[in-house]
């Protein structure tokens, strides 16, 4: 069985971010770099399926400049078998179609039964290219997947919906699912396999040899959003606290007159 | 007086001849060689540990352990079965020396060279302390009896061992002094050398009226009976608790030599190495298993630890039992699984069992082996908040989680550069996690940059460039992680010209000042507290003595690690403290809760260990729980909170006091 893991590598949201000098994406300066979250997910799920079917090959794959390696060694350390470091330094401009397509373009020769990636980034938060990769593969896709089992190349999945329901959904393998919070607990990688996670094939790969598609969205600008006024907490007595409310909603609103 | 020669017949009545001395040396023998025989087999069983070094630095160590045996320093500690133990060994020791001096007389030096030194007023006083030493060890071998077996405090595990020490010792110890009566009822009622045998002439008169050819058949029949229950002794030895006259002796000279509380620093490079930590009695060190034949059981750091004592499954004596157990009589099990991983994840390094041990065991080590095998082999921690504060640390440097290039953001106010902008600094302030990122120790590290301003001292920190110092993922197990961490830090602060260190969190300043050696760090590192008192002594920081009251918490890693008790309170003395002390402090001082890496863990089992220390706090009175570690602070401000405490308490670190009475 050939498994493909898509992961990327985000900034952790508690960097103090800051708009980059083209205005389109954020600056690099003091971010910590970590694996996308739900990419871990992706991670686990692809290595658990690994160890059930016990005969599979994990490869990791994964977009952008060097710095995405320290990110892939993880995920081979949490088991995957091989890496194809896709090099692109400008991989934050690409629109998730361009991602999706570069993405495809490895997978298609290589006849993976199974394709994990994460249900969005952490950054940009598209939830486009797991899907689109499937669409332009022609294979299944179950999106917002919290549970998955797997059964002779039978998948099952229960996936989110809308105000808090769930589906289950069956799909025959090849597959591609996109994993969400609650699907599993990524591993805490073992000393030995970080060891060994060092010697595994990494491969490199040129974004140009991949990318056959021009980009379908444009990012016009990127901003904080604006501040706006902030709350006001009343304390205190109910009876005056009521008294307030109706004093703000007469003065600041049209809704009592 | 009539001028006479004082002195006994060795052998009276029993004989000199090859009758006597062929069946008591043979018997001898075969103790010896039984006792031997015993020795090498539990020999086999230490040599299944790892090699490790404890024969350095002999002549220290020699000294150490006539000092632990002969003052008995260690088990006086605590006072009540400490002393009754002291003495009785005092009186057993004496009795052995009395035995080999009679020995030495009758079997060599009389016999070969007509050679007798036990006589004159030497003997009398020979007569007299054996005699006086042989009650002492019984009334105290009775008293010990008495708190065993009647009063028997809680926790004390009672065995058969006990029951077969408790008999052969009073046997002997009894039939000695029948001996001495029925020979002194004989050779001795009426003479001036009675009374050089008190409690041997009480027996003498309870047995004269037996007649002297009942009590020579009596004496001659007790006399081989005493030889037997010492044979059984010696012999007896390897196969009971007996073995800890030898083992835990030998321990005070196998003893940790320091640095206190010291883990071993792994080598990770090696690539033969297959597996980290310790699962396998075959991976621990030698010292580790001869550990487990030391231990008496005496209970006393069961007593002690944080974690027993709150009702969680761990009894650091019980883990040496069970590791014991495992390497004497199925040495292929799983410790961790023996030991459980409820009870390895319970521990808080405080070191309070390894401070109080009588017979110097380390268990800390042992509990950070195991926990390295289950993070290292097994990715496995006590609890998901625990592997997120682990994955915080890797990511941002730090177990809370917050963005790492806000590290330095507190100083920016107070005026405080970071050597990357400002290298010429007189101290390196090493800031530490909570006390960079925590509101509530913000307040810590911002008073202490204000005491050194005030003494006129530029301050400088890593801001940023700063990381976890790596202590208490460490101490969780994870030492790969804490290896890079340190690596960073150390290769960062040696590439500015740093000529003193000193740090706010006990924990950093261990780390720093101890584990960093072993990486090749050797800068010096001072707790604040102690930096301080200093520059107070010199006379360059002036405080104003406002009085008020309070207890002080002494921190584990600041006290029982460093040793440091004196300048945390010198500090607040000349701030005007009345310090109230809690029952527990200094060496004995009862931990937060917070160490040993569980300041990022949830508390799940058994009572709050800060609530118990809060508790204690209160209990004396004090409206004020003074410390010197951000995390017995954060601790504590939870304690008074769970308790609904913050009317009646407050928790503050010494720097805020100080700050306070600036001048």
């Amino acid at each position: 069985m050939k498994i493909l893991v898509c992961v990327k590598q985000v900034p952790d949201m508690e960097s103090k971010f800051r708009v980059n000098d083209g205005g389109k994406w954020y600056d690099e300066a003091d971010l910590a770099l970590r694996m996308n979250e739900y990419d871990e997910y992706a991670v686990e799920q692809a290595v658990q399926l690994k160890e059930q079917v016990g005969e599979a090959d994990v490869t990791i794959l994964s977009i952008g400049s060097d710095r995405v390696k320290e990110t892939m060694k993880k995920a081979l350390a949490m088991g995957c078998d091989r890496g194809v470091h896709v090099v692109d330094d400008t991989s934050y401009a690409k629109d998730p179609f361009e991602i999706a397509s570069i993405i495809a373009a490895f997978a298609k020769d290589h006849s993976f039964d199974m394709i994990f990636t994460g249900m969005q980034s952490q950054d940009r938060g598209s939830a486009q290219v797991g899907v689109l990769v499937a669409e332009i593969l022609g294979m299944s896709s179950i999106s917002t997947i919290v549970e998955f089992t797997f059964d002779n190349g039978q998948v099952t999945a229960r996936r989110e919906l809308e105000g808090g329901l769930k589906a289950i959904v069956k799909a025959k393998a090849p597959a591609l699912m996109t994993c969400q919070l609650g699907l599993n607990t990524p591993r805490y990688p073992t000393l030995p396999n970080i060891m060994k996670a060092k010697k595994k094939e990494l491969l490199s790969v040129e974004v140009a040899t991949l990318l056959q598609v021009d980009a379908v969205q444009e990012t016009t600008r990127m901003y904080f959003p604006e501040k706006k006024g902030g709350g006001i907490v009343l304390e205190g007595d109910v009876g005056n606290m009521v008294n307030e409310i109706i004093n703000i909603l007469k003065d600041k609103t049209g809704v009592l007159t | 007086m009539t001028v006479m020669e004082f002195t006994r017949e060795i052998y009276w009545n029993v004989g000199h001849g090859a009758g006597t001395l062929a069946p008591m040396y043979a018997l001898t023998l075969v103790s010896i060689a039984v006792f031997a025989w015993g020795f090498l087999q539990r020999l086999k069983v230490y040599r299944l540990g790892k090699p490790l070094n404890r024969t350095d630095n002999r002549g220290a160590r020699i000294v150490g352990l006539l000092k632990d045996v002969l003052l008995q320093s260690k088990v006086l500690v605590v006072r009540g079965p400490g002393i009754a133990h002291g003495l009785f060994f005092w009186g057993f020791f004496l009795l052995f020396i009395g035995t080999c001096l009679i020995l030495l007389q009758a079997d060599f030096t009389d016999l070969f060279f007509d050679i007798k030194f036990l006589k004159g007023t030497f003997y009398l006083y020979f007569s007299l302390i054996l005699d006086l030493a042989g009650l002492v060890a019984v009334v105290m071998l009775a008293g010990l009896f008495v708190r065993r077996y009647l009063v028997r405090p809680e926790g004390l595990e009672t065995k058969i061992d006990d029951a077969i020490m408790h008999g052969l010792l009073f046997a002997i110890l009894l039939t000695g002094f029948f001996i001495e009566g029925a020979r002194m009822a004989v050779t001795e009622l009426g003479t001036p050398l009675a009374s050089w045998s008190p409690v041997g002439l009480v027996f003498a008169k309870g047995m004269v009226s037996l007649g002297e050819e009942s009590l020579k058949s009596l004496h001659v029949g007790l006399w081989w009976f005493h030889m037997v229950l010492v044979v059984g002794f010696i012999m007896l030895m390897p196969f009971t608790k007996f073995r800890h006259i030898l083992t835990t002796s030998a321990n005070y000279f196998f003893a940790d030599r320091g640095p206190k509380g010291n883990l071993t620093t792994l080598d990770l490079e090696d690539e033969d190495v297959e597996t980290f930590g310790v699962t396998q009695v075959s991976e621990m060190t030698w010292k580790d298993i001869f550990d487990t034949d030391a231990c008496t059981q005496c209970k006393r750091c069961q007593d002690r630890c944080p974690a027993h004592t709150t009702d969680k499954p761990l009894s650091p004596m019980k883990i040496v039992n069970q590791i014991g157990e495992v390497a004497f009589n199925n040495p292929e099990d799983n410790l961790v699984e023996t030991v459980s991983k409820d009870a390895l994840w319970a521990c808080t390094t405080c070191l309070a069992c390894q401070e109080i041990c009588p017979a110097s065991i380390e268990h800390v080590n042992k509990i950070v082996d195991m926990r390295r095998n289950m993070v290292l082999m097994e990715g496995e921690f006590p609890g998901e908040e625990v592997m997120a504060a682990v994955e915080h640390v890797e990511v941002n440097g730090n177990p809370l989680g917050l963005g790492y290039a806000s590290r330095g953001d507190w100083a920016e106010a107070i005026g405080v550069k970071t050597l990357a902008d400002d290298p010429d600094v007189d101290i390196l302030y090493f800031v530490g996690c909570y006390a960079s990122f925590d509101k509530r120790n913000i307040k810590i590290a911002t008073s202490f940059v204000k005491l050194c301003q005030a003494a006129g001292l530029k301050v400088g920190i890593l801001g940023k460039e700063e990381k976890c110092c790596g202590e208490p993922v460490r101490k969780m197990g994870n030492e790969y992680l804490y290896q890079s961490l340190a690596a960073e830090n150390i290769e960062l602060i040696k590439g500015y010209n740093v000529k003193q260190i000193v740090t706010t969190c006990p924990h950093c300043f261990n780390t720093l000042g101890k584990d960093y050696r072993d990486l090749g760090f050797d800068l010096p590192v001072e707790h604040y507290t102690v930096f301080l008192e200093k520059l107070l002594t010199k006379g360059s920081l002036k405080l104003r003595k406002d009085s008020f009251d309070c207890t002080y918490h002494d921190s584990c890693y600041l006290g029982r690690y460093n040793d440091v008790y004196e300048q945390p309170r010198v500090l607040l003395d000349v701030a005007g403290a009345k310090v109230v002390e809690m029952d527990k402090n200094r060496s004995q001082g009862f931990c937060c809760g917070a160490g040993g890496g569980r300041i990022l863990a949830e508390e799940n089992l058994g009572e709050r260990i800060n609530n118990k220390r809060v508790a204690m706090a209160a209990e004396t009175g004090a409206n004020m729980l003074v410390s010197n570690c951000p995390f017995c602070l954060t601790m504590f401000e939870d304690g008074i909170k769970g308790l609904g405490m913050e009317e009646s308490l407050a928790a503050k670190d010494v720097a805020e006091l100080l700050v306070e009475r600036l001048t």
